[in-house]
């Protein structure tokens, strides 16, 4: 399938991690451009998979385990499907044939009528996405050239680590594919890195562009434990492109850690289909944009299975001239009776010149369920200053302050050694004595 | 009298507003290197403000008089400068931040102080000294500054800071800490720590007078509307606990109604 | 508790659904040409900057395309909405002498009534045209002015200040609806507050549109100078058809330094208008502007009233209801722009769908680098009264200043099976309870309106929970 990705080719994916339901699109906020760097040189030997010691034998050969497991996955949730619903095709139809008056039917917006068709007529496998959408997704799964196939048997455990180690004029992305049987667990470690040209300080500054990416796809079997844990160091004259689909069938248990702390431009998408009853994913997200980083994110969760449960909890600091975009949505589709969706925010905005945008969506097909979002934006406060300001803080070292503690914590809570290492090598870029310190 | 030794902090003619109310009405005040004094009144008599008006809170406005520190003006500088100059404000309780674990502050108020600045394992270990010190559980040091801590710990969080930046004068702003008995307990033996390890000054602020028990007290500032109405030595203190500080609003009120 | 729902009845809309005939209305050709907007100007008389802007908004409006976000326009043809109809009758002040079927119709819904006991001034506009405006005496003598914007045209001092204002908050470029109303707006008010002026009764303006298959397109504009005070209220409803109805009018709210300007609308249009109306405000230092919003009817509604809060300390509230029933797709919310230090807004909005009904809370919160300091609060609750119904919420962020709070909440759910069952133990019936409950709910917004509307917002919420229960 994968045509191989030509030097030239593309410069630019559009329609990236866009939010399903779109709103103005004067707010610009509704989809990214990436602007993929000139003449990278696809470089699938900068991906290295890790299997821990005392693992299960996981790394599988078969290409379409994942696409199988989804198929047979979904020939079990077949009879979910709604059979009808105000302003769906039949109902247009009947509209049309003048059987019913058009005013008793609701004028469905594109994103309604979409979800109409995803619980009357789509397939599991045909609704399956991923969170930045499928140009991107194809690109990246093109520089991957053959996917790694975890699978893990029912029963087992296995750690693995994928480690994307990109280089000045190279674009290096993970393809990885997840199949965790019932009763099975994994640890996943996506580890996101890239060293620029004599790169002992993060900032671009003329260095050689390079990209770093992940696809991932997810198959988390009945009663399956799966936790993802991306870290993403890589210098400023990096893109990273990091995109995740995953699909939760029954007792699923869903674990995503992201950490966004360097490249330039950086664009994390994640897309969840919660099909199986009792299902529940925890997103916790941390990223830190400084100098003139950018930061986008698109996360969906769809709501399918009764009981489902999901939690985005997204952490951030936006210093210098950082430019964010953060769309999560919870999806609650029809018959997902019990679920519950939440989603929260807070960032802190440390410099004036920062741009921060937030899109909290909440979609209801369904009403027994509870929904609820929260954000919280923020400045340092005039308290918090004088406090710092009382201990000898000038109120540029108190907004260092968030920073270092942002890369300290991501420094602490790194999941291995070379992970740390990363995060060290970014921040001794911005806190003076940084490896001292948390030494 | 303290007239021999060298003024460290001198208030002269101090008055200063908040939202273009005036709540400090020319303020007089000196305190000389190691003197420990105390400053009372009733609740709402402008004391607190003192501290932070000291501290340079930017909330208030010094509309006239100077403040001198170390033979500096320092009427003009910002807090972290004031800080820096040796001047260190307690809170009631140090502010909620979110985020910031207490171990990365305490770094960054040491960072660049000359004699005060360390380094990784060093720093680690007399962090550790003093929460020892104090009977502080090492583990607050990775949490949050300020959040889901005790009355208790965040007393010992002050304590802490203190200790750790030892200050030329430590302004204790204690108005509240009279009720809580562990927290009088941590200020008593973190000021006894203080006083033992500089010879700093101390400026008590309280309208509670046990927590100056075992405390050698020099003088005795008594504020009230704004405005300090009696000064005296440590003699003031039992009075003030006997007779509280009726007579002196009541001097203040007679005295304003002949104005 | 096992529950048992049915498809809910039609509503019983009679108080708002009737018609009275239009036999010797004129009435232009349906459609959009240059002739009908060339010919719609001449009989108003107007100015020719007016002329120029209206034909410019038709060049807008035929070059730009429509909204791809929101509900489903295209069944709203421009071609046989009818942009034109001009009532039997001229622009009276006293009631006798508008004719009977007009009249009839602002009788049964209480305009007059309204008027004798507690309103400072009343317009009232049928289809294309206002046909009743007037002020009390004692507002008049204050120098307040509440007209008909095309007769202030006609003043020269008036004129001078709507030439100033007139859609320069709403531009013709700003969307293709806005683009139509310049080009074929007709009808609607002109209030100017004088400078530390304060009003203490309402004045209020009532649209009603009667014809079938027409459009109507009343262009609000207000002056509120420095330091004065003003309630406007704003009355929407129409009969039903079954082919669709255009609602695309415009408001403009200028409110000056320290001024107040409270603005309460109940849209209760009939269940096949396409309401696609647009209303903004733009406030200046130390002022407030207040909207009180209750959406109810429309077979499809865009509305967002926006404010742009210019001037240090300006702050803006909007509280909000909209009720999505059966075949309705209702996207409704607010805009705030913080454009200066020190601003504040707030916003809270209730949702309700029922019966397949579709409802959607849409916002935007921008804060330019100037608003330091400044603050805003967003919260939102959607409740859905059965399984068939939708609720979305899409509320954007962008802040770009300093010191800046943004708080945002938003909740969505059903009503909780314990509550109607506390409810019932007590005595009262499920029917009542769920009434009972989703008054509750709406009472933030019910709270805030004149007693009368209050009243007539808790009977549309009655008659909408009729049948509700299986």
């Amino acid at each position: 399938m994968a045509r191989s990705v030509e030097k030239t080719t593309p410069t630019v994916l559009s329609g990236v991690n866009a939010m399903p339901a779109p709103t103005w699109s004067w707010l610009k906020m509704n989809s990214a451009k990436v602007e993929v760097p000139a003449g990278l040189e696809p470089a699938p030997a900068r991906v290295s998979v890790e299997v821990a010691d005392g693992s299960a034998d996981v790394l599988s050969a078969n290409a379409d385990a994942f696409d199988d497991a989804l198929v047979a996955a979904g020939k079990r949730f077949a009879s979910r499907a709604r059979a009808s619903a105000p302003g769906d095709a039949a109902q247009q139809a009947a509209v049309a044939a003048g059987l019913l008056d058009e005013m008793d039917v609701p004028a469905l917006s594109l994103y309604q009528h979409g979800a109409l068709r995803v619980e009357e007529e789509l397939s599991v496998p045909e609704a399956f996405a991923s969170g930045m959408g499928a140009e991107a997704w194809a690109y990246l799964r093109r520089l991957g050239r053959k996917a790694t196939v975890v699978d893990v048997p029912s029963g087992a455990r296995a750690t693995v680590t994928v480690r994307v180690s990109g280089a000045p004029g190279a674009a290096a992305a993970a393809s990885v594919d997840v199949i965790a049987r019932r009763g099975s667990s994994l640890s996943l470690v996506l580890a996101l890195d890239g060293e620029a040209d004599g790169a002992a300080d993060g900032a671009a500054g003329g260095a050689a562009p390079g990209l770093v990416g992940a696809a991932l796809r997810v198959f988390a079997g009945q009663e399956s434990r799966v936790a993802v844990t991306t870290v993403q160091t890589a210098d400023d004259a990096f893109v990273a492109l990091d995109d995740t689909g995953l699909f939760l069938d029954e007792g699923a248990r869903v674990e995503v850690s992201h950490t966004v702390l360097g490249a330039g431009a950086a664009y994390t998408g994640l897309a969840a289909d919660l099909r199986g009853d009792g299902a529940r994913i925890d997103i916790a997200t941390s990223y830190l944009g400084a100098r003139d980083q950018e930061r986008d994110f698109n996360y969906e969760i769809r709501h399918f299975g009764r009981r489902t449960v999901s939690n985005m909890d997204a952490n951030g600091v936006l210093a210098g001239s950082s430019k964010k975009v953060l769309r999560g949505t919870i999806d609650l589709m029809h018959g997902a009776h019990g679920a519950e969706g939440a989603e929260r925010e807070t960032v802190l905005l440390a410099d004036e010149g920062v741009t921060n945008k937030t899109v909290p969506v909440i979609l209801c097909d369904e009403d027994d369920v509870a929904g609820n979002h929260g954000a919280t934006i923020g400045h340092v406060r005039p308290e918090q200053l004088f406090y710092l300001g009382c201990r000898g803080l000038s109120k540029e070292a108190a907004e260092d302050l968030f920073i270092a503690a942002k890369l300290e914590d991501a420094a602490l809570s790194a999941p291995d050694e070379a992970t740390r290492a990363s995060v060290v090598r970014l921040g001794e870029a911005v806190v003076p004595h940084f490896k001292e310190e948390i030494a | 009298m303290t007239a021999q030794a060298p003024a460290l902090l001198s208030l002269a003619g101090v008055t200063a507003s908040v939202d273009e109310k005036t709540i400090l009405h020319g303020i007089d005040l000196t305190v000389a290197a190691g003197e420990t004094h105390v400053l009372m009144g009733p609740n709402g008599a402008g004391k607190s403000t003192m501290g932070h008006v000291i501290m340079g809170d930017p909330v208030y406005t010094l509309n006239d008089g100077t403040i001198t520190f170390d033979g500096e003006d320092i009427s003009g500088l910002s807090c972290d400068k004031r800080s820096r100059a040796g001047l260190f404000l307690s809170f009631q309780a140090p502010v909620e931040i979110p985020g910031v674990p207490l171990s990365s502050f305490l770094r960054a108020s040491i960072a660049g102080r000359p004699g005060l600045e360390m380094k990784g394992k060093e720093f680690r270990r007399r962090v550790k000294e003093l929460a020892a010190e104090l009977d502080m559980d090492v583990s607050y040091l990775n949490r949050e500054l300020g959040v889901g801590f005790s009355g208790g710990e965040k007393k010992k969080v002050e304590m802490l800071q203190l200790l750790l930046l030892q200050p030329k004068l430590a302004i204790l702003d204690e108005t509240d800490s009279g009720l809580d008995v562990d927290a009088l307990s941590v200020v008593s033996r973190g000021m006894d720590a203080y006083r033992r390890s500089t010879d700093g000054s101390l400026l008590i602020i309280t309208h509670n007078t046990r927590i100056l028990e075992h405390l050698d007290v020099d003088r005795v500032h008594v504020m009230v509307g704004g405005r300090i109405v009696r000064e005296g030595d440590a003699d003031l203190i039992p009075w003030i606990d006997e007779h509280g500080f009726e007579s002196f609003e009541r001097e203040a009120s007679s005295a304003k109604a002949e104005a | 508790m096992a529950k048992k729902r049915t498809e809910v009845a039609d509503i019983d809309r009679s108080l708002y659904d009737f018609t009275y005939g239009e036999d010797d209305f004129e009435r232009l050709d349906a459609g959009l040409t240059t002739e009908i907007v060339r010919e719609i100007s001449e009989r108003k008389d107007e100015p020719s900057w007016m002329l120029d802007l209206r034909l410019k908004s038709l060049e807008i409006y035929q070059k730009k395309a429509g909204p791809t976000w929101g509900p489903d326009i295209s069944g709203l043809d421009m071609d046989n909405i009818v942009t034109y109809v001009k009532p039997n009758t001229d622009q009276r002040s006293d009631w006798d002498s508008v004719p009977d079927d007009i009249k009839n119709t602002f009788e049964r819904l209480g305009i007059p009534e309204a008027e004798r006991s507690y309103l400072a001034g009343v317009g009232a506009q049928y289809d294309s045209e206002l046909v009743y405006h007037n002020i009390q005496d004692t507002a008049a003598k204050m120098g307040i002015v509440y007209s008909g914007i095309e007769e202030a045209l006609h003043e020269p001092k008036w004129e001078a200040i709507i030439r100033e204002k007139f859609m320069t908050l709403i531009p013709p470029t700003d969307h293709k609806f806005a683009a139509l109303h310049g080009a074929v707006w007709s009808g609607g008010s002109f209030v100017y507050v004088p400078a530390g002026t304060k009003l203490d009764f309402p004045l209020q303006s009532y649209f009603r549109l009667n014809a079938k298959g027409a459009g109507q397109f009343e262009h609000t504009l207000i002056v509120v100078e420095d330091d004065a005070d003003l309630h406007f209220i704003e009355g929407c409803s129409a009969p039903k058809y079954n082919v669709a109805n255009l609602h695309a009018g415009a408001v403009e709210l200028f409110v000056g330094k320290r001024a107040h300007l409270r603005y309460s609308t109940i849209e209760n249009w009939s269940k096949n208008m396409y309401n696609l109306n647009t209303k903004r405000s733009r406030v200046e230092e130390g002022g407030e502007i207040e909207w009180i919003s209750g959406s109810f009817g429309s077979h499809v509604g865009y509305l967002y009233p926006m404010s742009i809060l210019a001037g240090r300390r300006a702050k803006s509230s909007f509280t909000g209801i909209t009720f999505a029933g059966a075949g309705q797709n209702l996207d409704t919310g607010c805009k705030v722009v913080l454009a200066a230090p020190e601003t504040r807004a707030t916003v809270e909005t209730k949702g309700i769908s029922k019966g397949g009904g579709v409802q959607t809370f849409r916002s935007s919160i921008v804060a330019t680098p100037e608003a330091t300091g400044s603050a805003a609060t967003v919260s939102c609750a959607s409740l859905m009264l059965d399984d068939q119904s939708r609720s979305d919420t899409i509320p954007a962020m962008d802040i770009r200043a300093k010191n800046v709070d943004i708080g945002h909440e938003a909740t969505i759910g059903r009503i909780g099976d314990d509550k109607i069952f506390y409810l019932m133990s007590r005595g009262i019936s499920e029917e009542e309870a769920r009434t009972m409950i989703v008054n509750g709910f709406a009472s933030p917004v019910s709270k805030e309106l004149p007693l009368e509307y209050a009243v007539e917002m808790n009977n549309l919420i009655k008659l909408e929970m009729e049948g509700a229960i299986g």
